[in-house]
């Protein structure tokens, strides 16, 4: 039973340091379940280094986080149950075919044979049930979005931490992601993502954060960040933009 | 653009980690020095002149055998894949980056132990120093060709699956050249030993013998060698010019072929990872006395122990060696020592398997946000360890046993068994205490990219594992009580090692994943020693 009482992420105080760089500072989001979040900000915001310690990859050097009610700190194996991770950059066990990397995690996480439909399911929908015999080590960006994708929902998670999900990945597979995200969102599950595409943010997004220099600028629902402009304009003008001069040698 | 690439080097040497660089710099300048110092007692006629072309020799062969011996290693310091964006003529690109070859510390401990030569010569004046001192520019510029194409072409070749044999079967012999060269010496000088007999078969040369010196100085490491001893000797024009220009004709030729080696390298557009064989998915495994968890890490394993070319050339290598060295002893009256080569194995298979996290990368994030996922992992690599060399170790010592007879069967036995129990437990945890942390898992298609040099580790638990295997035989006794002290040292290891792993890598796991994201292994001490 789902308490819809209990934010599905709760950040308080989240600060991080690496040496002297204060990459977040005193950040406190407070995300309701069933919602799809959007994070956004300029490169080097701190987006995702909040994420990073929202799904338990880093520890932070001050405050708490937590997932459906769980402490990460405290409570570290309850909350990672409720979490599905999509990273950006990193490696799968690159060794594997897509089938064997979902039997992997599934095994690892204990899951009963329910997973099986589950996967068929996903790799069907996501298109990857068309290269059974490719390692991931021989995926393209695309595809590696997607098999990260499907192991994320393998264990029905509550929560989904997506990290750039839609970078460097062809329109085709952007749209199957969207689709499987926004049958999530509507079953009940919240997604917390960041991007750098403010046109799918506001299209999908029920709330937004705009972040910079490790703090919050402002959050709230789409329609009240945008005021009455596009996302993107108002993006531009909260972080501010130097205006590029002409250079009179590319004439 | 000479000028350009030499800065860029220089910069890029200036940023660089330098520890690995000044170990080699300090470690080379002293054995140059002892080099040195063998030529000067020799011009003093304390010891015979030909034992500095043996060690010129054993120089040279380091410059040939070292890049191949070490095949994860990429030697280019300034990328290609970069440099391919610039609209150059790669045959000029080439040989501008050709010469900034020359610019390393391997270059510089060898001019110091040629310098030899010039300590050989001085005895001859002058002119003879003069001619030692090109020797040295000729012989270098030599030795610096052959080992630079060489690594070239092992480079080219690692790109393959014959390749990454080639490597591991190269590296094999080496081992076990290194592991068991010296058993047909012993066996020659103890050939009773298996009886019990240790009577000693005393040599009767007492010098380098002429021949062998003459064949030494004859090869190309030793041309430089003889020309500063005919310089010294007044020999006249010929023998000193001849191999002079041998060098320098034969080292322009390597430079040629290297040059050649790295235009076809720039024209290659960047290679992706192509499923030559593709891959069966493979069925779910079902392990008596393990978890689901620790069975899926198992099956996850021993698909990545057959498949990443990086692990392919450690598991090729760490088999094979303890097999020719079956083979070596079998070539002698040695027979009796055979069933050592089981424990043998597992201390090879420890070494191949000490740096898997490094070598799985940043898919450890996968771990970290799977609850109880690191206690099977450290399990579940301790079991396909077990699998994969442990079990066939222990499998070895007892069917060589049974074939030989062997007196020292049971002690065999028993160390294989103690041994396979250190490695099974010592490799997952110096794979988290020394992770050599190089190119990221998704990014190493073939083993000869950057996969971080695991020396440090396999040095460390190359003694522990080998002193398990010792210890049975030593405090045994008969065959019963080595296998009985091997059962309780494996059980003690085996109960104590994983829970000091599973929480290493519970307090190290975030910190390694960012040294491995970074390539940094400095990432992973900050980040302890912040902790701290």
């Amino acid at each position: 039973m789902r308490n819809s009482c209990v934010p599905a992420v709760e950040v308080a105080g989240l600060t991080q340091r690496f040496g002297t760089v204060l990459a977040v500072d005193r950040l406190n989001l407070t995300i309701p379940p069933g919602m799809f979040y959007g994070i956004v900000g300029p490169n080097g915001a701190g987006k995702t280094t909040i994420l990073t310690a929202m799904c338990g990859l880093r520890r932070p050097t001050a405050g708490t986080v937590r997932v459906a009610g769980h402490d990460l700190r405290t409570a570290r194996e309850a909350a990672l149950a409720q979490l599905g991770v999509m990273t950006d950059g990193l490696s799968l066990p690159e060794r594997l075919t897509a089938v064997e990397v979902l039997r992997y995690s599934a095994g690892l996480r204990g899951l009963d044979g329910g997973w099986r439909a589950r996967a068929g399911d996903l790799l069907e929908i996501l298109g990857l049930d068309a290269v059974p015999r490719t390692l991931i080590v021989e995926y393209s960006t695309g595809m590696r979005k997607k098999i990260n994708l499907a192991l994320a929902l393998l264990h029905r998670p509550r929560v989904l931490v997506l990290d750039e999900p839609f970078e460097a990945i062809d329109p085709v597979s952007a749209r199957s992601i969207e689709q499987v995200l926004k049958q999530y969102v509507e079953a009940g599950g919240t997604v917390v993502l960041s991007s750098h595409i403010m046109d799918f943010v506001e299209r999908n997004c029920r709330r937004v954060a705009v972040v910079a220099g490790g703090r919050v600028l402002v959050e709230g629902p789409v329609e009240q960040v945008a005021a009455g402009s596009t996302l993107n304009e108002r993006f531009v003008e909260l972080v501010g933009a130097d205006p590029v001069r002409t250079l009179e040698w590319l004439a | 653009m000479t000028r350009a690439l030499f800065a860029l080097k220089l910069r890029l040497f200036r940023n660089g980690s330098h520890n690995e660089r000044a170990f080699s710099l300090v470690a080379g300048l002293i054995l140059a020095a002892l080099v040195i110092a063998g030529a000067s007692l020799s011009t003093r006629g304390v010891i015979h002149e030909g034992w500095i072309a043996v060690a010129l020799t054993v120089w040279g062969g380091m410059w040939l055998f070292g890049p191949l011996a070490q095949p994860r290693h990429d030697p280019s310091v300034i990328s290609r894949e970069w440099l391919r964006g610039y609209p150059l003529r790669q045959w000029r690109l080439a040989r501008a980056l050709s010469w900034t070859e020359l610019l390393g510390v391997g270059p510089l401990i060898t001019l110091a132990c040629l310098s030899s030569l010039v300590v050989l010569a001085a005895p001859g004046g002058t002119v003879a120093v003069a001619a030692a001192v090109a020797a040295v520019v000729a012989q270098l510029y030599l030795l610096v060709w052959a080992g630079k194409t060489v690594a070239a072409l092992a480079a080219w070749l690692l790109q393959t699956r014959v390749g990454m044999t080639l490597a591991a079967v190269q590296t094999a012999i080496m081992l076990a050249l290194s592991f068991a060269g010296w058993v047909p010496v012993a066996a020659w000088l103890l050939p009773l030993l298996g009886v019990g007999d240790t009577t000693l078969v005393i040599p009767t040369a007492g010098r380098l013998p002429e021949p062998m010196v003459d064949v030494l100085a004859a090869s190309p490491t030793g041309w430089g060698y003889g020309a500063a001893l005919a310089a010294r000797d007044g020999a006249g024009a010929g023998p000193v010019l001849l191999p002079l220009a041998a060098l320098l004709t034969l080292g322009a030729l390597l430079q040629l072929c290297w040059i050649a080696l790295t235009v076809r390298v720039l024209r290659r557009p960047p290679r992706q990872a192509r499923a030559r064989r593709p891959a069966v998915p493979g069925r779910a495994l079902s392990l008596p006395f393990t978890t689901p968890q620790v069975a899926a890490v198992v099956s996850r394993e021993l698909a990545t122990w057959l498949r990443d070319p990086a692990r392919g050339v450690e598991l090729r290598s760490a088999w094979l060696t303890p097999l020719l060295m079956a083979l070596v002893i079998a070539a002698t009256d040695w027979i009796w020592a055979l069933p050592l080569v089981g424990p043998a194995a597992a201390v090879f298979g420890a070494m191949a398997a000490v740096n898997t996290y490094a070598l799985d990368g940043t898919a450890q994030w996968q771990l970290l946000t799977t609850p109880g996922a690191l206690k099977a992992d450290v399990h579940g690599r301790m079991a396909a360890w077990a699998l994969m060399f442990g079990l066939p170790s222990i499998a070895l010592a007892a069917v060589l046993w049974a074939a030989t007879g062997s007196p020292l069967g049971g002690a065999a036995v028993g160390g294989a068994i103690a041994a396979a129990a250190a490695g099974c437990a010592g490799a997952p945890l110096l794979a988290l205490v020394m992770p050599a942390v190089g190119a990221d898992a998704r990014d190493r298609v073939y083993p000869g990219q950057q996969a971080g040099d695991p020396t440090g580790g396999q040095m460390t638990i190359f003694p522990v594992v080998l002193l398990g295997a010792i210890l049975p035989g030593v405090i045994g006794g008969p065959w019963w009580g080595s296998v009985l002290v091997a059962g309780l040292l494996a059980a003690i290891v085996l109960g104590v090692t994983p829970a000091l792993s599973v929480r290493l890598l519970r307090q190290r796991g975030a910190g390694l994943l960012e040294a491995m994201a970074a390539r940094d292994t400095a990432v992973l001490r900050a980040a302890t020693g912040t902790r701290s």
